[in-house]
């Protein structure tokens, strides 16, 4: 695209960006601070269904954010604006719509220096992943419609690839700049069974290389998860031991991510770490960290703010831990604003630190030896829009998608007709009796991915059935 | 032409020199802004300004799609190029064309009707706005978050199609909401005004925002989040359950318009979204609702969110009936899929959000015709009931069927009178039933629009806004889970 002939997807250009800014911002009489972000995304993809492609996508968007500061009579007043352009008429468009904000805002009760001069790892963009274009995606999805046609089925799915730079940079000489990329390629195929809708199964493929990923693996494991050809059995609602994998777990622990592991929601008393803080509330079995720099999946390696991101444990053997924090709440947890754990939003904003990147340690129990581990429960591949019902007890809602299976006597004896579970991840999360020891990532409905083994866990609730 | 529509026409034109059967193309220019007060402090302040240029080409019966930010006129060759280029390399993998409905696309202008600009307001009267309405929710130690946020939205769009159709649309889009937040306990409770996940929105001028009395609502949404804190959780149990708008119009996204976009239906949505128990062989038959239910899709309905001239495969808007008398009727569609159910034009369904994003089909406003019943004669009409209010909590299985949902605040309602407050009303129940049980819808001095900004779907995920009406409705023995 032009925009790429322009700037590349080099992050140098993008500081110099976010400097250029930052400076044309700082010349103003009216603003005494200023903090600027620019990222551009290149991003190509291609869906597809039982027709072949469906629809598909090359394209690319520059994001700028710029963040200001007023000082009159010792008062701090602030204000951001957002645009997509780096021609100087946008830039001193910006500068104006933050200013004129910034004039009339009330003034900052407790207002925080902008970060200051720090390093960070500055990550890699896969050369192969940034340009690898729908022809290349074509050929994958040539197998996995051949596969899934072989045995009678319908595919759908997607082949994603992601470069993205982003830089920061600000009047206290913070000057912080990463790229990184992602490739993903998922499938779901539906059997013939129940007029087409009932009989799924699923699996994706996440790296930071698109040469890392395991399509074929993928087709191969989404096929069999669907059981074309064996009938559904059905079971009752209530409580079973299971064994999740790791997509089952990641949909339950983001929204740990969402709702728990951060210090605002600890502070305003909404987060299931509230009174737990120091308790063994998980099982022994677990312990889990925020880690940006995972080998199996790197992202960012700083956050809104350009505060290096610190692997931080928030699951130690069960015990919980503190939560991540941003400068603001890096302060009020009793710290510096330097202490920031590194895990907050682009600002001003009214959303407090999230852990973004949770990995679960890998246990030592192989998935066979999980399943073979179980008398009489269940194998579940996948949730389906879980929600958060109540966020100090994390109670949770979702169903099972794509491949639930019957356990008897450590075999998987019959694929079944899904449930709806109602649970707590608190009660979940201590009821871990076994981890697995292979590692993989994961997403959900929503946003984010998490790296987790499966689990076993006992006594899980499940509150009613379908009859697909 | 404005040079925008003179950009759109000619990325339309190249993608054609270089061998688009079909090409459309739309600039997007998008304002923003929104302000958001967290405890009383302005923790959001911000204005955004997005453009950019999306190209949808058909080429031997395959899509393609590039998009580039900003207005370079020297980036169109690139652009189209990438687009044919995209279009050929995945024919092959094709297992037949795709083709178009033969729709009329023609040129035209629309603007949403806008009493009050909101852009024209000056920033610091907005904030005063809101510092008023935070100020109903002061005063109470135990609300640890308060929050009053307005939001605004202008999306102008310059669509051109390869037939020569030129169509711009400036669609206005305006709302706000406050909340409170109380922890008492250990148990925390929130309660939202007018609707939840940040407020109402609708296509209108700042005159929504001030037709809402946020201050004084804010008062009662502190009051009942404090109360809720030591109110017992509804039990368990076989009741009826009575559903305020605002509770009942996600309802209505959630198991009637999902199923009903025609892509999901046909498989097409299965990696992510999910598919649709609403399969083609049920149309025109199936006992969808009660024989009072009227579910009518109206894209040109005063206020939707999805309210505009087009859609963006420039098919002018439309109303239909998607449940009539109870039966289901009709579905959601776009060019591409209409024929697939045999029908000869589109149903305007097709949209797209900016232009980074190729259009899918999206729930257009879809609402419930209101019934003849009163709120006071409804509840007077109820032995055993729960009346829940503001959406908290949903979810729903992958076919649209098996849901649960969780609503802010419920009362128990007794022997036709409304009793005590109950905390975390949850409701489990199965679409058809659900909609069957339907026996009482209140009428239309009740009814009124509630604006979805955030609805979800694609893979990618594209974010859509869509309005859907109704007014307070009962469905029998409905079962609440703890």
């Amino acid at each position: 695209m032009a925009l790429t002939k322009n700037y590349g997807l080099g992050s140098e250009s993008l500081l110099d960006a976010a400097t250029e800014l930052v400076e044309r911002a700082y010349a103003q009489d009216s603003i005494h601070e200023a903090e600027a972000t620019v990222s551009l995304t290149v991003n190509s993809f291609v869906r597809f269904a039982d027709t072949g492609p469906t629809q598909s996508a090359e394209r690319a968007k520059v994001d700028v954010h710029l963040r200001v500061r007023r000082e009159e009579d010792g008062q701090l007043y602030e204000a951001s604006a957002t645009g997509q352009s780096l021609e100087e008429v946008a830039m001193d468009k910006l500068i104006e719509q933050a200013s004129s904000i910034a004039a009339i805002s009330p003034a900052l009760e407790t207002p925080l220096e902008l970060g200051g001069h720090v390093e960070v790892c500055t990550g890699t963009c896969d050369a192969e992943t940034l340009t690898h274009g729908p022809r290349e995606k074509a050929a994958a999805i040539k197998r996995a419609l051949a596969a899934a046609q072989a045995v009678g089925a319908s595919p759908a799915g997607l082949f994603d690839t992601t470069g993205r730079a982003v830089a920061l940079a600000n009047t206290k000489g913070r000057l912080v700049r990463n790229e990184t990329s992602r490739a993903s390629f998922a499938l779901t195929v539906t059997g013939p069974s129940e007029g087409g809708l009932g009989g799924s199964g699923w699996a994706e493929t996440i790296r930071s290389k698109v040469g890392e990923l395991d399509i074929d693996g993928t087709i191969a494991t989404a096929i069999d998860k669907a059981a074309i050809g064996q009938e559904r059995g059905a079971v009752e609602p209530g409580e079973y031991t299971v064994i999740l994998e790791p997509a089952a777990v990641s949909s339950l622990l983001l929204f740990a991510s969402y709702y728990g592991f951060g210090a605002k929601e600890v502070a305003e008393k909404s987060s299931f770490l509230c009174d737990r803080i120091g308790t063994k509330a998980f099982a022994d079995k677990l312990t889990i960290h925020d880690n940006w720099d995972h080998p199996m999946y790197q992202t960012c390696s700083f956050d809104g703010e350009g505060s290096p991101k610190r692997v931080v444990p928030l699951v130690d053997a069960g015990v919980l831990q503190n939560p991540v924090t941003d400068r603001r709440f890096a302060v009020l947890g009793g710290g510096t604003a330097d202490e920031s754990t590194g895990h907050g939003e682009v600002q001003p904003s009214g959303d407090g630190p999230s852990a973004g990147c949770l990995c679960v340690d890998a246990g030592t129990t192989s998935s066979a030896d999980l399943i073979a581990g179980v008398e009489h429960g269940l194998l579940i591949t996948q949730f389906h829009y879980t929600n958060l019902i109540d966020p100090r007890e994390m109670m949770l809602t979702g169903m099972t998608r794509n491949g639930l299976f019957l356990i008897e006597n450590g075999r998987i004896v019959k694929p079944l007709k899904n449930l709806r579970f109602t649970e707590s991840l608190l009660r979940a999360m201590k009821r871990v009796t076994d981890v697995g020891s292979e590692l993989d990532i994961s997403g959900a409905l929503f946003d984010g991915e998490v790296i987790t083994p499966a689990l076993r866990i006992d006594g899980f609730r499940f509150t009613s059935a379908t009859d697909f | 032409m404005t040079d925008y529509m003179k950009l759109s026409a000619a990325a339309v034109k190249e993608a054609q020199k270089v061998g688009a059967d079909y090409a459309d193309a739309r600039t997007n220019l998008l304002q923003t802004e929104s302000f958001g007060l967290h405890n009383g402090a302005l923790e959001n302040a911000s204005m955004g300004e997005e453009c950019g240029l999306g190209l949808r080409v058909l080429v031997d019966g395959a899509w393609g799609y590039a998009a580039t930010v900003g207005t370079d006129k020297s980036a169109l060759h690139e652009v189209a190029t990438r687009a044919v280029n995209a279009a050929r390399a995945l024919s092959g993998a094709r297992t037949e064309p795709i083709t178009l409905s033969p729709d009329d696309v023609v040129s035209g202008e629309y603007r949403t009707p806008v009493q009050e600009d909101p852009f024209a307001m000056s920033a610091a009267d907005k904030v005063a706005f809101l510092q008023e309405a935070d100020k109903g929710l002061q005063g109470e130690d135990c609300v640890v978050a308060r929050d009053v946020n307005l939001g605004n939205r202008r999306e102008r769009q310059w669509f051109a199609a390869s037939n020569g159709a030129e169509q711009y649309q400036e669609l206005v889009r305006c709302g706000a909401g406050v909340s409170a937040t109380a922890a008492k306990n250990g148990v925390v409770e929130r309660r939202s005004f007018p609707a939840s996940f940040g407020g109402d929105y609708r296509a209108a001028g700042f005159e929504h925002v001030r037709s809402m009395d946020l201050v004084s609502h804010a008062r009662q949404v502190r009051d009942e989040a404090v109360q809720l804190t030591t109110a017992p959780i509804c039990e368990a149990g076989t009741r009826d359950l009575l559903l305020m708008g605002n509770q009942l119009m996600l309802q209505i996204h959630e198991s009637v318009g999902h199923p009903n976009e025609l892509d999901r239906v046909f498989g097409h949505e299965v990696d992510l979204a999910g598919a649709s128990f609403a399969t083609t062989d049920k149309l025109g038959e199936y006992q969808y609702g009660s024989d009072i239910v009227n579910l009518v899709a109206d894209s040109t309905v005063e206020g939707g969110l999805d309210t505009r001239g087009w859609d963006d495969d420039g098919v002018a808007s439309g109303r239909w009936h998607v449940v009539k008398d109870g039966i289901f009727n009709g579905y959601h569609t776009s060019r591409e899929w209409a024929k697939r159910i045999g029908e000869s034009t589109s149903r305007s369904c097709n949209r797209s959000e900016g232009w980074y994003n190729p259009p899918i089909i999206r729930i257009t406003n879809l609402s419930l015709m209101p019934g003849t019943w009163t709120l006071d004669d409804m509840i007077a009409d109820t032995e055993d009931g729960v009346l829940c209010d503001t959406v908290k909590m949903w979810s729903i299985d992958q076919r649209r069927l098996n849901f649960q949902f969780t609503t802010e605040i419920g009362w128990e309602i007794k022997d036709g009178k409304k009793g005590r407050m109950v905390r975390k009303p949850t409701y489990q129940g199965n679409t058809p039933d659900f909609w069957r049980s339907c026996d009482a819808i209140c009428n239309e001095s009740h009814w009124q629009l509630w604006g979805v900004p955030n609805c979800g779907k694609g893979n990618p995920m594209q974010v859509a806004e869509m309005s859907h009406g109704c007014s307070p409705a009962r469905f029998r023995n409905q079962s609440f889970v703890v």
